[in-house]
């Protein structure tokens, strides 16, 4: 599921967005050798200054396994400025209704390991579901993002082949980039959901996030055996009565052992 | 929604508070407020179709200062709806002020980001029901954008300056297509001759019309060629 964070609740979910930037270092200086700037683990740019809107792909645990960043094609982007050897030193498009999407990846590695409830192809659509609904209910018609090779290959795997591209592929780093354009239609939308099997929102909502990741957070305060205990009572309960009440359980003492003062008491 | 035309109107003579009553209009809101600052003089530019007694509260209490509607929202790329900003600052002071006022509390404000890195803002609200504002934002939203952006650069071109800092820089491809459309090519002829998607050139054109402040593209022809971009035909 997807978290959409910007300008506005950007300081709801710093941590998020922290994992979001080692998760970039990792793709795009590890794995596609671009030249970035990477600083202690975590690859930020200039754009990332002007309050661009991320999506964040997030998997049960309120880990990120997947990322983009949009910003308007009428003010400041990559296109306007560092990929311009894309555009061949032409002018980028400026256009109200098309957003630029960049540092489109996914967590490979994450997804790839055993037990990942989503497989990459899986994840790679729902982020891109996300990314043309965004832009669909924001006014958006079409969305250019700068992509290599492997995500051009997956979108068109995923029945989500870009309509044309500007420019040139040029070679950047050990791989290449290239300007890929996608429409934000409803046809599309369902084209990607149909292939995926998607159904359903797959937007979350900002508080719940909130509440979830404060829910996580309060468990790292409960001593080992503790943690062990709860989370063998949740994976044990058989009905959804129990699991609540295991949950329950979990919560009351996290705010138990989260609360120092009541500890003295 | 039609888009609204601004470029038709000589510098000295354009009344933009008529501009945004037309938008109302055309968008089917009650009120409209357009604001920004001049990234290079600092000059507030605002105009609105508020009623005065709103208008005057509003600036006497410099409540601009205040405003999650302009400053809140003036951070995010989409356009962003009144009811996410409940948990702005000034939301709970300005909005139970301009309901005291009668003031429509559903809004939108749709943020215009600049080539010199400003945010030209457009507001729009009403007095509805919810499902009827979901479904009118739905129906206005992609012309809002457009209409928004055009005020935009129409209020940033004039200032003499800031024209020449913002001068339209078209790329070859959108040259090469602006001279098939003079020429009397239809897009579907265009999207042929150079073997590119139909809505491709779509896309092509709709920037051409934006970077040459332009609502429609025979407006864009006739500018292109005054500029020296496209040969006269």
């Amino acid at each position: 599921m997807i978290l959409v964070v910007d300008g506005l609740n950007r300081d709801r979910f710093t941590s998020l967005l922290d994992e979001m930037f080692q998760l970039r270092a990792r793709v795009f200086r590890d794995r596609l050798g671009w030249d970035v700037q990477v600083r202690d683990g975590r690859e930020i740019d200039m754009f990332d200054d002007l309050d661009p809107a991320y999506l964040l792909l997030l998997d049960e645990n309120m880990n990120v396994v997947g990322c983009n960043r949009m910003l308007q094609t009428t003010g400041p982007h990559m296109l306007s400025d560092v990929f311009d050897d894309i555009l061949c030193g032409q002018p980028p498009l400026r256009s109200a209704t098309v957003w630029e999407n960049t540092r489109f990846c996914v967590d490979t590695e994450r997804l790839k390991r055993p037990g990942s409830s989503k497989t990459v192809s899986y994840a790679t659509c729902e982020l891109m579901v996300g990314i043309l609904e965004y832009g669909r209910d924001s006014g958006i018609s079409d969305v250019i993002s700068v992509i290599d090779p492997l995500m051009d290959r997956v979108l068109k795997r995923s029945d989500n082949a870009p309509y044309d591209y500007i420019g040139q592929t040029v070679q950047m780093g050990k791989t290449k980039a290239m300007a890929a354009l996608n429409d934000c239609t409803d046809e599309r939308i369902d084209r990607v959901r149909r292939f995926a099997g998607i159904t359903g929102e797959v937007f979350l909502d900002e508080d719940e996030v909130a509440d979830a990741i404060a829910a996580i957070e309060s468990v790292k305060h409960l001593p080992m055996d503790l943690q062990n205990y709860c989370d063998a009572q949740i994976a044990d309960a058989t009905t959804p009565q129990e699991r609540e009440a295991a949950i329950a359980l979990q919560r009351t003492l996290s705010d138990l052992y989260s609360s120092p003062a009541r500890c003295d008491a | 929604m039609e888009l609204i035309d601004l470029a038709g109107t000589p510098e000295g003579q354009r009344d933009y508070v008529a501009h945004l009553k037309r938008l109302c209009h055309a968008a089917g809101v009650e009120y409209a407020t357009y604001a920004a600052s001049n990234p290079l003089t600092g000059t507030m530019h605002a105009f609105t179709t508020y009623p005065d007694a709103w208008k005057n509260h509003y600036m006497e209490r410099g409540l601009h200062n205040l405003d999650p509607a302009l400053n809140a929202a003036a951070r995010s790329v989409a356009p962003v709806d009144w009811s996410r900003l409940t948990r702005a600052e000034g939301f709970d002071q300005v909005f139970a002020e301009s309901s005291d006022f009668g003031m429509p509390t559903r809004g939108l404000t749709v943020p215009v980001r600049g080539p010199l890195g400003e945010t030209g803002l457009l507001c729009v609200c009403a007095s509805m029901p919810q499902r009827e504002w979901q479904s009118l934002k739905r129906n206005i939203m992609g012309d809002l954008l457009t209409n928004a952006v055009h005020l935009h650069d129409t209020v940033m071109n004039s200032d003499p300056l800031m024209k020449t800092l913002r001068k339209p820089n078209l790329s070859v491809r959108e040259i090469e297509i602006l001279k098939w459309i003079a020429a009397g090519k239809t897009q579907q002829d265009v999207g042929d001759i150079l073997m590119i998607s139909h809505r491709t050139v779509e896309v092509h054109l709709r920037s051409i019309r934006e970077k040459l402040c332009t609502i429609s593209t025979p407006q864009a022809v006739g500018r292109a060629v005054s500029l020296g971009i496209v040969p006269p035909g």
